[in-house]
């Protein structure tokens, strides 16, 4: 089969799909294991194999080789790809630019009072986009949009690296700079979450890629320690999902408690992007997949992306109304 | 068709199955129950702010109706990282004032800035028709007060900078009270505005 002579095959089996790990250069959509994907040089024969899933693997060609078409553009060829990737991955700057006239002016109240919902939440919606790109690979077998994984993942570290710089110098927690970063325990799950997003941020590139080798895969795992720790962090921020009073998100005043909390709305993205990484969860979908009933997969896991959807657009209202707030200079404490 | 690309057999993927059936069962409860929690938005909107004591049907055109937490809450944020900035720019002129003339106007200076950033963002605030006013005289005795240490600020020698110590604590008064008043006012759930 002229497919099996794509690089992703691992044992005559589509890498990635039985579960188990690839070879350092095969992309099985694990959150930046290929350099290639990484980088967003990966081309169609490079690819991991999808032979076992013939008539979908043709579409999902298709949608990447028509991304790979060049149009002319004043004078110059350019991608579909890459205005496509532009296009997605702009929004990923957006949290930097709600904060920047606070930054310009140097005004202290603003970042003091709305930096960790800006661009906490900002990193919160970086990761879990960044944390999407995975399981839609196994879900189209499209690889097109694999580099905003890379890009996402650096977003996100620039956000939370800069909320804790911001609260660092201007929270009101007593204790100086320390105990502004580790004076309460959910303060210090994400001042820890920030010191591991550093490595990854350093060696988020081609070089590091090839200096680490086999080690930067296991270093970047680290992404899902950072997972898991958000999830403490915000268990200890929101008095374990339960409103009390005035204390925790939920209390903004305009009688939705639910929908503001940040644990309801993490849990509700975290379970699709958990659940497509099981591996019998990927081994079902591949074996669905080969079947050719892609549409029973896509009828299984329509609820889970519901269910993402439906957290995501809670976050995401919560990041423009705070963000506004902030790039107006006048933070809303809600 | 080679033996790897043959399905797998059923076993193989039963774990899945249950996992992605069970979770998916779950995630669909939870998204129906959802829509349904969103479906009462407006009356938990309208309950909320009547519990406040804000009748939206009150409020003038085109102005949210804010409930006494709302205000609180936003009164609050900006209140308590100003108080603290001044706090330290009043102690490191303090510190000063008898031997650093340059390190005095220094403390000075940053007062009058953060004076103007809180009344930019206390003017940013939409307060209801009855505590308005009280915002604008707080505005007004603020800026007076930043006005009298800008110019102190800018005082030749020592013995200068410290003559308008008395006049500085008069001005620093005014806004106590109008703080005071505004607090008070706040405490109190507002009307509709």
């Amino acid at each position: 089969m002229a497919q099996s002579t794509a690089g992703g095959r691992v044992g005559g089996r589509p890498a990635g799909y039985d579960g188990r790990p690839a070879r350092y250069g095969q992309d099985i959509g694990e959150p930046g294991r290929s350099p290639d994907a990484a980088t967003g040089t990966q081309t169609g024969g490079q690819e991991p194999a999808g032979g076992g899933q013939p008539r979908q693997r043709a579409d999902k060609s298709r949608v990447d080789e028509w991304m790979e078409v060049e149009f002319r553009f004043g004078g110059s060829r350019i991608k579909r790809k890459a205005v496509a990737l532009v296009v997605l991955g702009a929004p990923a700057l957006v949290p930097l630019l709600f904060m920047s006239p606070a930054l310009v002016t140097l005004n202290s109240t603003t970042f003091s009072v709305s930096v960790d919902d800006t661009l906490g939440t900002g990193a919160e919606l970086c990761l879990f986009v960044c944390l999407l790109v995975t399981p839609l690979v196994t879900l189209t077998g499209q690889r097109w949009f694999v580099p905003l994984r890379r890009w996402y993942g650096i977003m996100m570290a620039c956000c939370a690296i800069g909320d804790a710089t911001a609260a660092g110098i201007t929270d009101n927690f007593a204790g100086g700079v320390f105990g502004r970063l580790a004076g309460h325990t959910f303060v210090l799950i994400g001042f820890i979450m920030v010191m591991l997003v550093i490595p990854l941020l350093i060696t988020g590139n081609p070089w590091a890629q090839k200096k680490l080798g086999r080690y930067w895969k296991r270093l970047h795992r680290l992404i899902y320690l950072i997972w898991a720790l958000l999830a403490a962090h915000l268990v200890l921020l929101e008095g374990f999902g339960f409103q009390r009073g005035s204390n925790g998100s939920g209390f903004a005043g305009d009688g939705d408690p639910v929908f503001h909390q940040r644990l309801y709305q993490y849990s509700a993205c975290s379970l699709f992007l958990l659940v497509l990484r099981l591996p019998p969860a990927k081994r079902w979908i591949a074996a669905r997949q080969k079947e050719g009933r892609t549409w029973l997969v896509y009828a299984t896991v329509l609820p889970l992306f519901a269910l993402f959807v439906f957290g995501f657009t809670f976050i995401l209202n919560e990041e423009i109304f705070k963000g506004m707030d902030s790039f107006a200079e006048h933070p809303s404490a809600e | 068709m080679s033996q790897a690309h043959a399905p797998r057999a059923p076993e193989q993927t039963t774990a899945g199955r249950v996992i992605l059936a069970a979770s998916s069962c779950l995630a669909a409860v939870l998204v129906i129950a959802g829509l349904l929690y969103a479906a009462g938005t407006g009356q938990r909107h309208q309950a909320a702010l009547a519990a406040a004591g804000c009748e939206p049907g009150l409020s003038p055109s085109g102005l949210p109706c804010t409930t006494a937490q709302m205000l609180a809450s936003q009164y609050t944020a900006i209140m308590t990282p100003a108080s603290q900035q001044l706090d330290a720019d009043m102690a490191a002129y303090t510190a000063s004032e008898r031997h650093h003339l340059a390190a005095a106007e220094a403390a000075l200076t940053a007062e009058v800035t953060a004076e103007n950033t809180f009344d930019a963002s206390l003017a940013g605030i939409e307060f209801p028709p009855a505590i308005a006013p009280m915002a604008r005289a707080l505005i007004r005795a603020d800026q007076a007060r930043a006005k009298l240490i800008a110019e102190q600020a800018r005082s030749s020698s020592l013995a200068r900078l410290r003559s308008f110590n008395h006049r500085v604590q008069a001005a620093s008064a005014a806004v106590q009270a109008q703080m005071t008043l505004i607090l008070k006012a706040i405490d109190t759930p507002p009307q509709a505005g």
